[in-house]
């Protein structure tokens, strides 16, 4: 038997490598004891994953472990009978992993799938198993309990399913609970809920929490100590107050400055300012889109009557949490979506009634940056085919004024001139991203719409996005309308703020004005949900209201 | 329907071929011919012909096969039951085998099964039915000896089992007549295998594909992460993979009814694909358009009940 006082979770040595290639962790060293929550950061492709597959020793194939050991209370992982190691997943150390839908099976209901682990640990009559779910379901805060048991996975939201995977997680009330990225793609009100969730009920019930993410903020909040993962190694791991105050080494301190990027409020002297006499670019109003949905039964108001102005050069923001019809108000102005009310004048023309032939000359002076870069890029073309598509649009017709057009783009997006030749999966995100920005300026728009430009991304790529973006405004002087529920990068971007929700714009300010004086509840209660790093740390308490404006 | 019935209508007749004279025979006489072609009814217009052919299909009246000479309706009845006790069998035996050499070559990766599920996923489909009809029935029939004669349903010195379903394996169980059923079983075993094997192929590279899919997908390593025991997870993915799997049987339960017909004629079944091609070489216009009906009104129900079993497969979709 394990000695009585061995670590929850020992990792010693820790070298994990797929075939004959360069190991994807390199000697890990930690230890994780009860009643202790450690961060775990890292940018993509850091090996956070591989960490947390290898303490179930469920390694994705191929991958081995090649040195070191990986013990839960003191009994290696590797060495148990196949029987216990079921025994050990979800019994003892439970996963909790990125983007919940996708982790649910879709033809059960939910309440069976957290049934079916309960069952497989502690078995016990149907009734007490349903009234045990029921329970936990409580525990996590799942209004409705009793109802939702019965609901299949698409019928949640993303955050109700956060929540049933958490509550499949606690359900057999495992020791040690890993976190992998469990709250990205959330909005950020969800993800404070979900995070407060999980914290208090490991503090409740003594579990050790190993919570990996790439959000320092989140680490700030949550952790008693903090791992920084760079490359497959542990550089540096120490308490987290200890880290804010210095960091050890170069790469944290970037990864730390990435974070605290924000403000450098814009520049409010003179004639940055757009000056309101003008005719604005872009004039909306009373903007309206429903959709039909549930074969007739029920209509949504995603698009309520919003109305709004934009002058040459300003940069509008609209904020929301998902499902505030955000993204559907923006593809109403483009015309991507048919709106069914209201009226859009865009430089003096009405172009909601314009016929499709009509408003296609005027589609190179209105861009849009999609959220998805690797869905909206064509995989079969090479970026630079990519990026010369929508010069077509302008009528440059010859070859060498094409190419160095688009090499001119390349730079101007600050990719390396070799990307042109490589195709979308061979880049990274945040030059996925770049070169959707490309493509919405090769037109030498006027106005762009930036939708959810800066999600999902890590940190360091986020903020040279941002920076990329200002630079542009500046350079170009671009109109723009930038759609996020990031509220960090609207504040270092965007002259005004627009806040919606349920379709209509609940706030409409200046960015500084929003920021510190907001006068809306939910305004409010977007801003508290952001989890800054310098914020207050005392205690460590679960956020509630407002503690951050400074 | 009414679709269906116009266009078999119109293009049966647009075969060549004159019933009448493929009824008397060379040596009949123009004047026979055109009494009998009057009495079919085939001298009036092929409108008239319709409404008429119409309005008997409305009071259940397929009219009667000329070359039978019994009422069609009759004829298929007494075919029918034969056609389906062999495809439903076929397709049992295809379901059983196809998904669980799939299920098992994807979870049991490189094992024996996996292999052998590969080179028969790459002869199925190559080999024509009644070819494995014939190495069937020469292997274990002729040099074995281990089958029984490929000849009809069931022994011809024993009386069929008396009619309940038609289905001659469960009327003779129910009737609790050993003899029939152990005989009519056997003869089933050939057929069966047949239609099995040269359809389980495809229904197994399919799920193959659909189930390994499912199989790698992220919530299934998540039940795997919770430590629910194998069992459970081959299950649920399983459900997972259902609807393509429905879709495909639907349609070769339809396919089968037609295309069964060299193995029906390999095996003296006297079932409906025999019929429906004694009926297109003999023009006999009633029995071909009977058959179409009525192979028309069963793909309908096997397509209704696979949007129905859809629906219970997959809680997203509503139909």
């Amino acid at each position: 038997m394990a000695p009585e006082r061995s670590p929850l979770l020992e990792v010693e040595d820790l070298t994990i490598a797929f075939g004959d290639g360069a190991p994807v962790l390199d000697g890990l060293n930690f230890a994780l004891n009860r009643n202790e929550i450690v961060g775990l950061v890292g940018e993509t492709g850091a090996g956070k994953s591989i960490l947390t597959r290898a303490i179930i020793d469920l390694l994705p194939k191929g991958g081995a472990i090649t040195a070191g050991d990986i013990r839960v209370e003191g009994q290696s992982v590797g060495k148990l009978p196949e029987a216990r190691k079921r025994a050990l997943r979800g019994g003892e150390v439970a996963l909790i992993g990125t983007n919940a839908k996708l982790l649910l099976d879709p033809v059960a209901t939910v309440g069976s799938q957290v049934g079916r682990v309960l069952k497989a640990h502690r078995p016990a009559s149907r009734t007490e198993i349903r009234s045990r779910v029921i329970d936990v379901f409580r525990q996590v805060g799942i209004v409705n309990p009793e109802a939702r048991y019965e609901a299949f996975p698409h019928e949640l939201s993303g955050g109700m399913a956060q929540r049933v995977v958490i509550a499949m997680a606690l359900i057999a009330e495992p020791k040690l609970i890993l976190a992998d990225d469990a709250t990205l793609g959330l909005d950020a009100t969800i993800q404070a809920q979900v995070l407060d969730l999980l914290v208090s009920k490991g503090r409740e019930l003594g579990l050790g929490v190993l919570l990996i993410t790439h959000d320092l903020g989140i680490i700030s909040h949550y952790c008693d100590r903090v791992g920084i993962i760079q490359g497959g190694r542990l550089i540096e791991l120490k308490p987290v107050d200890q880290f804010l105050d210095k960091p050890e080494t170069e790469y944290s301190r970037l990864l730390l400055d990435a974070a605290k990027v924000r403000p450098a409020p814009r520049d409010q002297s003179g004639d940055d300012a757009p000056a309101a006499s003008i005719q604005p670019l872009l004039d909306v109003k009373e903007l309206r889109k429903t959709f039909v949905v549930d074969g007739g039964q029920a209509v949504v108001r995603a698009v309520d009557g919003i109305s709004f102005r934009l002058c040459k050069g300003e940069t509008l923001a609209l904020v929301g949490e998902s499902g505030s019809g955000k993204t559907t108000a923006g593809q109403c102005l483009l015309k991507l979506l048919q709106a069914d009310s209201g009226s859009v004048m865009f430089d003096g023309t009405e172009i909601l009634g314009l016929r499709e032939h009509e408003f296609r000359r005027m589609r190179r002076r209105l861009q849009v940056v999609f959220q998805e870069p690797y869905v909206a890029l064509n995989p079969r073309w090479q970026v630079v085919d990519l990026i010369s598509e929508p010069l077509a649009l302008t009528g440059q017709r010859g070859g060498a004024e094409r190419a160095a057009e688009v090499t001119r783009l390349i730079d101007l997006v600050h990719l390396p001139r070799r990307v042109a030749g490589l195709y979308p999966h061979q880049l990274t995100a945040g030059e996925q991203k770049r070169v959707g920005i490309a493509r919405a300026l090769a037109t030498g728009p006027d106005f762009v719409v930036f939708d959810e430009p800066t999600t999902a991304l890590d940190i360091r790529v986020r903020a040279q996005i941002i920076d990329l973006v200002r630079e542009l405004q500046a350079r170009m002087g671009l109109s723009a309308l930038f759609i996020t529920h990031d509220l960090n990068s609207v504040r270092s971007l965007a002259h005004n703020v627009a806040v919606m929700r349920h379709g209509k714009i609940v706030e409409h300010g200046e960015t500084e004005q929003i920021f510190a004086r907001p006068k809306e509840a939910y305004t409010r209660m977007l801003l508290a949900a952001e989890l800054p790093i310098e914020a207050n740390r005392s205690g460590k308490a679960p956020k509630t209201e407002l503690e951050f404006v400074r | 329907m009414f679709g269906v019935m116009f266009a078999t209508f119109f293009l049966i007749r647009l075969l060549p071929g004159d019933p009448a004279l493929l009824l008397l025979g060379n040596m009949a006489t123009p004047e026979a011919i055109v009494s009998l072609r009057e009495r079919l009814g085939l001298n009036d217009s092929i409108w008239v012909q319709f409404v008429r052919y119409l309005d008997n299909v409305a009071h259940g009246d397929l009219g009667t096969s000329i070359f039978t000479s019994n009422p069609v309706l009759q004829d298929l009845l007494e075919r029918a039951p034969a056609t389906l006790e062999l495809i439903c069998w076929a397709m049992l035996a295809t379901v059983i085998i196809g998904v669980a050499v799939a299920v098992t070559a994807v979870v049991r990766r490189g094992g024996a099964v996996d292999r052998a599920s590969r080179i028969y996923g790459l002869a199925a489909g190559a080999i024509p039915d009644f070819w494995v009809a014939l190495l069937l029935i020469y292997f274990l029939f002729y040099l074995l000896g281990v089958a029984p004669a490929p000849f009809g349903r069931i022994d011809a010195l024993l009386p069929p089992p008396n009619r309940i379903t038609g289905f001659y394996i469960i009327d003779s169980l129910l009737t609790g007549n050993w003899d029939a059923f152990i005989s009519s079983a056997g003869r089933l075993v050939l057929p069966v295998l047949t239609l099995t094997i040269v359809n389980a192929g495809a229904l197994m590279k399919l799920t193959r594909t659909v189930f390994g899919d499912v199989y790698r997908s992220d919530f299934i390593r998540h039940a795997r992460a919770s430590g629910l025991p194998e069992s459970v997870i081959v299950r649920s993915a399983l459900r997972n993979s259902l609807p393509p799997i429905i879709t495909l049987v639907g349609f070769l339960f339809g396919f089968l009814l037609g295309a069964a017909v060299l193995v029906e004629t390999l095996f003296a079944w006297g079932g409906l694909g025999q019929y429906a091609v004694q009926a297109v070489v003999n023009s006999d216009y009633p029995a071909l358009q009977g058959f179409v009906l009525v192979a028309a009104a069963f793909i309908l129900l096997v397509y209704m009940t696979v949007d129905i079993l859809y629906e219970f497969a997959d809680p997203r979709i509503k139909v």
